[in-house]
């Protein structure tokens, strides 16, 4: 499997935190690499790995799962448990020889634009060193 | 499907409309392409309504601003249309694509408006319907919260039925003797308060009765309660939990222990609304505070409206042992200089004091950080340290609604900044004391907000749902409990279909659309319109195509 090979970023995007901070991030105006694909889940506790290995199989280069702060999420443990499988998925991709820092979990407020911009903008030098 | 897109007033300049809407008509399955200066505006909604009117369209694209804006809007406009509003997708090209960059976004626009279009086509819709629920509410603990809460959820015109273990009202007011910096004391409180419930004919109060379990969910709670030995159902639309808090006596790091003269609040109020039973008036009284228990916001209100009810009723010397003396809440300030006005000597120790009983008398040496000496202080009465706790039964009546509590053991679910009084269970409500360290203001506060939510939810007297938005297949369940555990929401119970035959259902009412059921269903069996992973993949696949 040719990784990255449209260098897409995938972010996975909780409605009640990292939509709105990307949201913001645009009404700022603050410019942030174009091959980030937003999807919009309603908590990041909907994101599977299913979801994370398929984006890689779809020729992702990087996958970010964004939620709510630890302890904020609406679901309670939504966050927590999108945390665990971003690990899981690590694991995973570096059993099969892929390199694991491919796939992050990224806890944001609603108003942190620029941590959106931050997270989306390390992924992308990440997948650029690679 | 038809595909409005919108240029924002021709304020979106880096993209290319025309070459977009060219693009997409010849994709399979798209019926037009309108492209419009301001979907938003009225002129916008007349495009839409005429457009789905005149042609045959089952399902929509609208690629504009950022859903959180105007998604609402447009759910109720096409709901109008009579086209299922979760036939609607939505592709965010302001924001999230010609605002994030300065150059030309036309070819990044148009995936995004792909990944809608793939999105929509898996699109399935879901009934809305209207459900009555119960505009009964019951409320468990009788004391501040819970009889405040019933007289002005009453003022809605919303019932209430105060179940109350002890066989009065009133809580913890019955335990206190002044209420010092505000203008009504407690037993006048109480009195007006038990008035006001007797008169209104939408509380029903049931003393010397406890909850003994619940079942189903917001709207239509079935509770069990006993009262007098006989157990009997009733439903119920909300819950709300003012179970209050109790007081213990802290340990005591010392070699004396609570009895004759190392007294507890509560015993000194006893003695205070009875002082002709006292064998000869004590001269000197001491209170201690903090010396384990830095969380010490209700005992010091408590130390200071006893300390001047002490001077006010007894006159003796006062001295308040503190460490640092918490005036975080409203009016306490005020309670402090009066005190110290009328006479009551404040000793402030870094180091926990030594304590023991001589002759009678409690002896207590403490060093005075701002002195910087030793104080010697014998004193008649110790009034103990204490903290609050939670009310017995809390535990008990938090895992039969499966509600969490935080380190402490009062309730309190999920985030305390956003949803202070609500609890992960729709329609399950914690307010006042059982929340932790709470004065009478922040409990009142609890109570509007409360109130609010529980209006919102109650009062129309119906609710509107999503008939299974998300729903689990029979066929595919195999009843591993996997969801049931981890829905946060308790809205998935295990259901008896045969007799060799289990599986999962959901709760429409009581479903608060996080997906996480869907996400951990080993067998796949979970599907959530709108977000299922067909529809989620189906835009995974469109991107970079």
């Amino acid at each position: 499997m040719s990784v990255g090979r449209d260098n897409r970023i995938i972010a996975f995007c909780c409605e009640k935190s990292a939509y709105l901070a990307a949201d913001r991030a645009g009404r700022m105006r603050l410019c942030y690499p174009d091959n980030v694909r937003i999807i919009r889940v309603p908590c990041a506790g909907r994101v599977g790995t299913l979801h994370i290995l398929r984006a890689f199989e779809e020729g992702a280069a990087g996958v970010l799962v964004m939620g709510c702060q630890e302890g904020a999420c609406q679901h309670l443990t939504g966050n927590l448990r999108a945390r665990d499988r971003v690990r899981y998925a690590a694991a995973l991709l570096r059993e099969v020889g892929m390199d694991g820092e491919r796939v992050k979990m990224v806890n944001l407020a609603p108003d942190t634009a620029e941590k959106f911009v931050r997270a989306v903008k390390d992924m992308a030098e990440e997948i650029k060193e690679r | 499907m038809g595909i409005f897109l919108c240029d924002c007033g021709g304020s979106l300049k880096n993209i290319d409309f025309s070459k977009i809407s060219g693009d997409l008509e010849k994709l399979e399955g798209v019926a037009f392409v309108d492209v419009s200066h301001s979907l938003c505006l009225e002129e916008g909604e007349r495009t839409i309504s005429s457009r789905i009117l005149s042609e045959d369209i089952d399902r929509l694209v609208i690629a504009a601003c950022s859903p959180e804006l105007h998604e609402r809007k447009f759910v109720t406009l096409v709901e109008k249309l009579g086209l299922n509003p979760n036939l609607l997708s939505w592709a965010n090209i302001r924001e999230q694509c010609s605002w994030s960059l300065e150059d030309d976004v036309t070819e990044k626009a148009k995936e995004l408006i792909r990944m809608a279009i793939g999105k929509a086509r898996l699109l399935r819709p879901v009934e809305r319907r209207g459900v009555p629920v119960s505009r009964q509410v019951l409320i468990v603990g009788g004391g501040f919260s819970g009889m405040k809460l019933a007289i002005e959820l009453s003022k809605l015109g919303l019932g209430t039925t105060i179940v109350e273990r002890e066989s009065i009202l009133g809580g913890k007011l019955n335990e206190a003797e002044g209420f010092y910096g505000l203008e009504i004391g407690p037993r006048r409180m109480l009195s007006l308060m038990m008035t006001a419930i007797e008169e209104d004919k939408n509380v029903e109060v049931l003393t010397s009765a406890e909850v003994r379990g619940v079942r189903g969910e917001v709207g239509g709670f079935e509770v069990t309660m006993k009262r007098a030995g006989e157990e009997h159902s009733r439903g119920f639309g909300a819950i709300v939990f003012a179970t209050g808090y109790r007081t213990e006596i802290s340990p005591q790091n010392s070699e004396i222990r609570p009895g004759v003269n190392v007294i507890s609040h509560l015993d000194l109020v006893e003695m205070l609304r009875a002082p002709e039973r006292l064998e000869r008036r004590p001269s000197i009284i001491g209170f201690i505070l903090d010396v384990c228990d830095e969380n010490s916001r209700l005992p010091t209100i408590s130390a200071l409206n006893n300390a001047l009810a002490v001077r006010d009723k007894l006159g003796s010397e006062v001295y308040v042992f503190c460490r640092n003396l918490k005036v975080d809440s409203e009016g306490v300030e005020e309670l402090y200089g009066e005190a110290r006005e009328r006479g009551v000597v404040f000793v402030k120790f870094d180091e926990a004091p030594q304590m023991h009983c001589d002759d009678g008398q409690v002896v207590i040496e403490a060093r005075d950080v701002l002195l910087g000496e030793e104080v010697v202080l014998r004193c008649d009465f110790l009034v103990a340290d204490e903290r609050a706790l939670p009310s017995e039964g809390t535990k008990a009546l938090g895992s039969m609604l499966n509600v969490g509590s935080d380190s402490q053991g009062f309730y309190q679910d999920g985030n305390v900044h956003l949803y202070p009084v609500a609890s992960a269970r729709k329609g399950v409500f914690f307010v006042g004391g059982c929340r932790g360290n709470m004065d009478l203001a922040r409990a009142s506060n609890d109570i509007a907000s409360a109130v609010m939510s529980i209006y919102a939810l109650l009062g129309p007297g119906e609710t509107v749902i999503e008939v299974e938005k998300v729903k689990v297949d029979r066929d595919k369940c195999r009843a591993c409990l996997t969801c049931i555990r981890a829905c946060p929401h308790g809205a998935i119970q295990l259901l008896r279909l045969s007799a060799d035959k289990e599986a999962a259902q959901i709760s429409d009412l009581a479903c608060d659309g996080c997906g996480i059921c869907a996400a951990v269903c080993p067998a796949k069996a979970i599907s959530f319109e709108g977000y299922s992973d067909e529809q989620m993949l189906a835009e995974l696949e469109t991107i970079g195509k």
